[in-house]
This record gives structure tokens, sequence and C-alpha cells, in this order.
């Protein structure tokens, strides 16, 4: 008496929605590259094209090193004040938006949203609209800055103060705490590694963006390097990109080790 | 002689924490005139925004909807073309650029240098260019785009795939498995999870960015939203808001979903 394993029905094959996304995926591409022209353009001719203006960029102008610096210097202080401004608004709404602090469930859900929409709004919008309010200069820079960054910065440290052990909170509170001093002496102490690497890392982040506010005529490098690329002063503006890059490449391995010595 | 005071640290010296607690505030201090950081300035600001916000509160153009509604569909299309295109250069870029997948060190190093030199540019900075070198259009947009997210991309999948355990990468190697092999059944399955992470991350920071290419010409609603605001057309800007809001955070959404099925 055996049994007869070919009988045995089998389980079904469980649906793998693989090829049926790459294909969906696939299609969706094809559609957009249909619908925005591309096929009419040439794309050979325009990477040659951009080769021969990239080469244009190839002797940069470095007799003007003092400008660049001190613009580079506006620049970068935008940025530091922008990200003090988000620290402080993202230190603030932190704690009534994450779960284990926050007072009632209308006021979490409000600054969550808030945050939300800060995010939403792409700094540079922020910043044409600050500048048509306040006039040209770096102070609405700076404030459109701070405004999109402190949502990204409360996000991140409201996330932070709801992974922060439990026992932790009502350790603090049993001693008899009031919510100022729970997030005082519970939340902070527990998140400061953390809420110092995403103020490194929006730090960054500014300095990249700061340099693109002076399109919109916040002040910085990137006017003069703007009113340059329109000039056709393809060197001078060489000399003052090659500023910049070093600059933010700077910034970049700086936040980075400083970011690693934490951990 | 020592009165056998010594700071709570394992060396006895002050920690180099204090130092950066002194000096933030002290480089605030220093910058807040080239950022004008003043009452004054201040004052006057506040003072403009009530007048600003009133200008804002307006009736919409819903006549200017559908037209909206195209933008924004070349917005998105803008974004996944971009996003798939830096994808697929992306892949093999990281596997010669990850520490641990690379065919020689050297290889790496030079195209994580690469990489970074890519990144030092900002986003609207690439656009601009491309915008300088190819005339307008969305054929720009989505070289910038994609250039711009290579090099992010493929630094943060490099990053991944530094991180994969050494257990099955030994185990598929054990099998007789070549070169190529090791790299695309144990490296990139292992990673798979942290690679759709990074890319559904990247699509959000792609579509924030696809909205304020056309500051610089490079298709979107971005040029919908400069001419708007040059032009003081209050009623057509509240609904783009309103719009790259809901988008944004719609996709916002989206994504969060589905990165806690997928991972």
């Amino acid at each position: 008496m055996s049994l007869n394993i070919s009988t045995v029905p089998l389980p079904a094959r469980p649906f793998n929605p693989t090829a049926l996304v790459a294909l969906i995926w696939l299609c969706t591409l094809v559609w957009a590259f249909v619908d925005l022209e591309l096929a009419q353009s040439d794309l050979r001719g325009a990477l040659a094209a951009f080769a021969e203006y990239a080469a244009r960029y190839a002797r940069p102008d470095l007799s003007e090193l003092p400008t660049a610096l001190a613009l580079m210097g506006q620049t970068l202080a935008m940025a530091l004040w922008g990200t003090a401004l988000a620290f402080a608004l993202g230190a603030v709404l932190a704690p009534l938006a994450a779960a284990a602090l926050t007072p009632n469930a209308i006021c979490y859900r409000l600054v969550r949203e808030l945050l939300n929409l800060l995010r939403a709004l792409p700094d540079l919008l922020l910043a044409l609209l600050l500048v048509t309010a306040f006039g040209l200069g770096p102070l609405p820079g700076l404030i459109a800055l701070g405004l999109h960054t402190a949502g990204f910065l409360g996000k991140f440290l409201a996330e932070s103060m709801e992974r922060v052990d439990r026992g932790i909170y009502e350790g603090v509170r049993a001693t008899g705490a009031g919510s100022v001093q729970l997030i005082m002496f519970a939340a902070w102490p527990m998140i400061l590694r953390e809420a110092i690497g995403y103020t490194l890392y929006i730090f960054d982040r500014n300095v990249r963006m700061a340099t693109v506010l002076g399109l919109v005529g916040a002040g910085g490098i990137g006017k003069a390097i703007y009113d340059l690329i329109r000039i056709f002063e393809f060197s001078r503006a060489s000399g003052m990109l090659l500023v910049m890059i070093t600059t933010i490449i700077a910034i970049d391995y700086g936040t980075t080790w400083l970011r690693n010595k934490l951990y | 002689m020592s009165l056998g005071i010594a700071w709570p640290t394992r060396s006895g010296r002050p920690p180099l924490a204090l130092l950066a607690v002194g000096i933030v505030p002290l480089a605030l201090a220093l910058t807040a005139q080239q950022v004008e950081f003043s009452p004054t300035r201040l004052a006057q600001a506040a003072l403009a925004v009530p007048a600003f916000l009133a200008q804002l509160l307006v009736m919409p153009d819903w006549s200017y909807l559908p037209e909206l509604a195209a933008r924004l569909l070349e917005t998105i299309q803008i974004t996944l073309l971009a996003t798939s295109i830096a994808l697929l250069f992306s892949l093999p870029l990281a596997v010669l650029a990850a520490s641990n997948a690379t065919p020689h060190p050297l290889v790496g190093w030079l195209l994580r240098g690469l990489l970074s030199l890519i990144r030092a540019l900002p986003d609207l900075l690439w656009a601009l260019l491309f915008v300088s070198a190819l005339g307008l259009g969305a054929l720009p947009g989505v070289l910038a785009l994609a250039m711009v997210t290579i090099g992010l991309l493929a630094k943060l999948y490099a990053e991944s795939i530094e991180v994969v355990k050494r257990g099955p990468v030994e185990g598929v190697r054990a099998c007789g498995a070549g070169w190529l092999q090791v790299r695309l059944y144990a490296m990139l399955p292992e990673a798979a999870p942290d690679l759709i992470g990074t890319t559904l991350y990247m699509l959000d920071h792609n579509l924030r960015a696809a909205t304020i290419l056309g500051f610089v010409g490079a298709g979107g609603v971005g040029y919908d939203l400069i001419t708007a605001i040059r032009l003081f057309q209050y009623d057509r800007l509240i609904l783009m808001i309103l719009a790259i809001y809901l988008l944004v955070t719609g996709l916002d959404r989206l994504s969060s979903v589905l990165r806690r099925r997928i991972i």
C-alpha cells in the first residue's frame, strides 16, 4: 500500500507580481517618452551639444577668488542660519508630533500635517514668495530654508522620540516629572546623538540648496554664477563654480566624518 | 599640585562636544550681519507679511485647472523617466563602486570620487547648464535630473551592497559561482529590500525636484509657477501650491505604504 504522490494536489503556485509590475512600469515609461515628445529630439546631438557647451567651462578664471570666497561665505552663513532656524522650529514641534509625548490626538494630527505641508512646499518656491514679500537679499532665503527643513527635522526628531524605549518615559514620569520635564530629561538625552546627526545632514543639504537660492534673488554665490552664465562669461562662472564645488565636497566629507565620530 | 578634580570623561580632559556648543552660537553671531539678520530688517519683514498674505486670499482661477493638470502630468513623467534612467545606470555603477564588490579598489575609489563630483552641483544648477546647452523643454530636465539621481542613487546603492552579510556571499561562492554570479545571485538579492526602499525615497525626492526644474525652463509645472509669481497671478498660484502639496503628500503616503509591504 503506497501513496501515489502524483495524485496529491499541489497547492497553487503563489502569484508573483514581478513580471506584471515590470510590464506596467515599461508601458508607463514608453508612454511618458512619447508624450514628452522626446523621440523627436535627437539624443546623440543633445549629448554632443552638452559636451561642446561643457568645454566652454574648461578654463576657470580664478582672478576673482576673494569675491568668490566672500560670496561663498555668505551662502554658508545662509545655510547655517537656515539650519539653526530649522532646529529651533523642529525642536519645538517634534514633541507635539511624537505619539508618546503629544498632549492630545488633535494636536498630534495638526502638527504632523503642518510638518507635512512644510516639506511639500519646495524651498525655492518659498524663497520666491518671500522675496516677493520681503524684497531681495539673503533673509528671505534663510527663512525659506529654515521653514522647509523644519518640516524634515521636525519629522525626524519626532520619529526618534517615538523610538525611545517606553520604559524610559515611564521611569521619568514616575518621579513626578511634568510634560516639559519629560521632554527635557527623557526624550532629548536619549535622542541627542541622532538629533545631531540629522542636523548635520540638514546642514549639508542646506549648503547645497543655499547655492541655488541665488537663482531667485536670495543672494550668495548662486546669484553671481547665474548672472555670469547669462552674460556668457563662462570662464568667470567656471571659477566661481570651482569654489562652490570644492566647498560643497569639503562640507560633505566634513559632516560625514563628524557623523561617523558620533556613532 | 593636583586637586584631583577632572572632567567626567575617559581622558579627564573637557569633552569636544563642549566646543561645538560654544562654536555654533559664535558662528551665528558673527554671520548675522551677512545674512541681514537684524531687528530692523526682521521687523520690516514681519510688517510685510499680513499684506502679502492678504494678496494670496483670492478666488482660485478654476479655468486654469486643465492646463495645470497637463503640467503636473508632465512633471510626473519627467520624474518617472529620470528615475528609471538613473536606476538603469546606477545598479552597475554601484556594483563597481561598492568596496566589497568592486573589481579593483582603485576603480571603486575613482568611481566614488566621480559620483561625489556629480552630486556637488545641485539639481537646479545641472538643469540650468543643460537648458543653456540644449534649449528649453523637457529633455534637459530629464537629463539633468537623471544625472543628479545617478550621483546619489549609485552612492546609496553602493552603501547598501557594502553592508550585505558575508554568509550568503561565501555560500554562493562555495558553490563555484563566478565573479558576476556572486554579485547577481548573492549580493544584489541580499541588498534588494534596501535597494527598493532607496529607489522609492529617490522617486519621492525627484518629484519634489521636478516641480522646481521649470524655474530655469526645464519643463514641468515650475515654469508656470515662476510665471505666476512674476505676473502676480495669485489666483493661479494658490491652485498650483495646493496641487503640488496634494501630489507630493500623495506619493509620500503611497511610498510609505509600499515600503511597509515590501520591506
